[in-house]
């Protein structure tokens, strides 16, 4: 994926602002030698970037919606305009964020979860207590750019396990869905030589 | 058949009836008495006096309730007299004094307000005449008492004394009953005429099996047979014995029959009942009962009937349906057993009104049958259906807890003292031996009167 104005790989790394005629020296063709070095990795600079938004994102909410549960608040009902005095009721939902809702695994899998034969029992409240902190911790990583790489592919790992789970219920579309997340890593790994903005590039 | 009747003109009956529903029933104004509270900053010393499993469904609620400081508990068994103090301390992390005997807690406990009677129903009676003789306000368990004596003993002991005395028909103060009686049957009239009234309390039988005990902690005979009961399952089950209590028609009918009463504004002319053994064998009560009741109400005759079975749960559990022209209110504890019907025909005006000004809800319709076609050409369209506005967000017995711990301190009216609880219950008294006689009873006022 090298540019092909430029002489080596490292010469098409933005932010150097080389000359067009300083990556040419291997002859290549005018015009093409006229595009500075880090324009024409502009489309590679974005991609990674925009993989790495959106992975980090998606991680993050997704460990913070671990912490997240319904909350009943009563409000009087009214009648004729005004607020009951009766002392009936509506319940309204409110969604609610508070560490006592943390749950990892969701309460409608954990059931099945305990009733697979090759799901190990001890592993099920460990991963359960893992796996909220562990979606946000990875996913505000690869937002900062610390060890891009190292921190795809523990995402990249935690999305199988994720799938394997998903496999021993039988919820073939949510392996599907968490297929394209592994497609996204895969694709944000191969761009990681373009990562801009990183704390730790290193890794 | 032969009616056991009284020799009282049946227009003076009702005139006299009339006259005594109407200090309550219809006018709705059913406490008369306050209680002024001693100045502890609103603070109200309370005794439990029974804690079974009722008077550990009542603590429950008033657990909830600010201001109440539980000083004392009695209860005969020590098992449920350790649990009482355990959760007494648990609540306010201080041992309240623990007796097994009322009246040595009534000579010894000096400041208490009120007393909560959760005892079995053939101690109601002694219980409340002590305490109100003692000067304490008392909450008692409904049915008032186990012989109809005993429940007038209780009204003349309060009305003696000045005390506050609320019985425990707990759905007089539920919210969702108040509304419908006032706002949906009296303020709107949504029913039209009331013409018929069924209510039923179906218990299945692994709910109606009799309790048993571990014998290590068991009570001692001396300690049973001077409190009245012959042995351990004698006191666990005491609504099987005719002694002691007035089996499932007052035990679970109580309830039900009462709202017959508030609702129409009306006590009963008479009841044919009808009962048998038919699964328990070896009960003293019958373990079935269904009872016919007439009613001459302001609007005209109403039938009712109620049906207590503790041999089967199916068929809606417990409710009370009022059933008029233009509409049905099927009422229960339970919010899900709550319906509303609009009868359907021009002659019925739209309640569109209703849901505007938030008095109703509408029901999400059911779905329509895959099969159509008219089984019956005399077949009526089904009713429309509603749903109250709002429920009720606390402990079914908490309201009327709250309603008599407000009338303590003068700042509300019971709403069901024991004049207006008797001359609900009344008629209840009759179902039993209606149904042993197989007579229907038509009351006279002497049998219904304080």
């Amino acid at each position: 994926m090298s540019n092909e104005c430029c002489k080596t790989e490292e010469s098409a790394e933005c932010g150097k602002n080389e000359p067009a005629n300083e990556c040419c020296k291997d002859g290549a063709a005018e015009g093409c030698c006229k595009t500075p070095c880090c324009v024409a990795n502009l489309g590679y600079v974005y991609g990674v970037m925009l993989l790495r938004l959106w992975l980090g994102v998606r991680a993050v909410q997704t460990g913070i919606e671990k912490y997240a549960g319904i909350k009943g608040v009563d409000q009087r009902i009214i009648i004729d305009g005004k607020p009951s005095t009766y002392g009936l009721t509506k319940l309204d939902l409110e969604k609610v964020y508070d560490l006592k809702q943390y749950h990892g695994i969701p309460a409608s899998m954990l059931e099945p979860f305990t009733k697979e034969p090759l799901m190990p029992g001890f592993m099920l409240p460990m991963y359960d207590k893992v796996l909220g902190p562990a979606l946000l911790v990875l996913g505000l990583v690869i937002l900062l750019g610390i060890a891009p790489r190292t921190s795809l592919f523990l995402l990249g790992l935690l999305y199988i396990s994720l799938t394997w789970g998903l496999i021993l219920l039988g919820q073939d579309n949510g392996i599907a869905w968490l297929g394209t997340h592994m497609i996204m890593i895969v694709m944000a790994l191969a761009l990681a030589k373009h990562n801009r903005l990183c704390v730790l590039k290193k890794w | 058949m032969e009616t056991i009747q009284s020799n009282i003109p049946r227009r003076d009956f009702l005139q006299r009836t009339a006259a005594g529903v109407g200090a309550g029933l219809v006018l709705g104004a059913p406490g008369i008495l306050r209680a002024a509270q001693g100045d502890r900053g609103g603070r109200i010393n309370v005794a439990l006096l029974g804690h079974g499993k009722q008077g550990q469904v009542l603590f429950e609620s008033m657990k909830n309730i600010p201001g109440l400081n539980f000083q004392a508990v009695c209860d005969i068994w020590k098992y449920n007299r350790g649990a009482a103090v355990g959760h007494v301390y648990a609540l306010q992390k201080q041992r309240p004094n623990a007796y097994e005997d009322v009246e040595e807690m009534l000579a010894t406990e000096k400041g208490l307000d009120a007393v909560v009677i959760a005892t079995p129903d053939f101690w109601h009676s002694p219980h409340t005449v002590k305490c109100l003789e003692a000067g304490l306000n008392v909450y008692c368990e409904k049915m008032m008492a186990n012989t109809i004596d005993g429940a007038r003993a209780m009204v003349h002991a309060a009305e003696k004394s000045g005390k506050l005395c609320q019985i425990g028909h707990q759905r007089r103060s539920n919210p969702r009953y108040r509304f419908t009686l006032e706002q949906l049957i009296n303020g709107n009239k949504i029913c039209g005429q009331i013409v018929n009234v069924n209510g039923q309390w179906n218990r299945s039988l692994s709910g109606s099996q009799d309790i048993a005990v571990n014998p290590k902690i068991a009570m001692q005979a001396d300690i049973l047979n001077k409190y009245g009961f012959k042995d351990m399952h004698q006191f666990m089950n005491w609504r099987f014995y005719r002694d002691l209590s007035g089996g499932a028609i007052s035990d679970l009918g109580a309830h039900q029959i009462d709202i017959f009463n508030w609702f129409l504004g009306a006590v009963p002319t008479s009841v044919f009942a009808t009962g048998g053994n038919s699964y328990f064998k070896e009960r003293e009560h019958f373990d079935n009962v269904m009872a016919l009741f007439d009613y001459d109400t302001p609007q005209g005759q109403v039938r009712a009937f109620y049906q207590v079975l503790t041999t089967t749960s199916a068929g809606g559990g417990y409710y009370e349906s009022f059933m008029g022209t233009q509409g049905t209110i099927d009422i229960s504890e339970i919010p899900t057993s709550s319906n509303i019907f609009r009868e359907t025909g021009d002659q019925v005006p739209s309640w569109n009104y209703l849901l505007e000004r938030g008095l109703l809800k509408p029901k999400p319709a059911a779905p329509k049958p895959k099969t159509a076609g008219v089984i019956d050409s005399r077949a009526s369209p089904p009713p429309e259906g509603f749903m109250l506005p709002g429920e009720m967000n606390k402990p079914a017995h908490q309201p009327h807890l709250e309603n008599f711990f407000a009338a303590v301190r003068g700042e509300a009216k019971l709403n069901c003292d024991a004049r207006h609880a008797f001359l609900s219950e009344a008629p209840i008294y009759y179902v039993n031996p209606s149904a042993l006689s197989k007579q229907p009873i038509v009351f006279t006022p002497e049998q219904l009167s304080v």
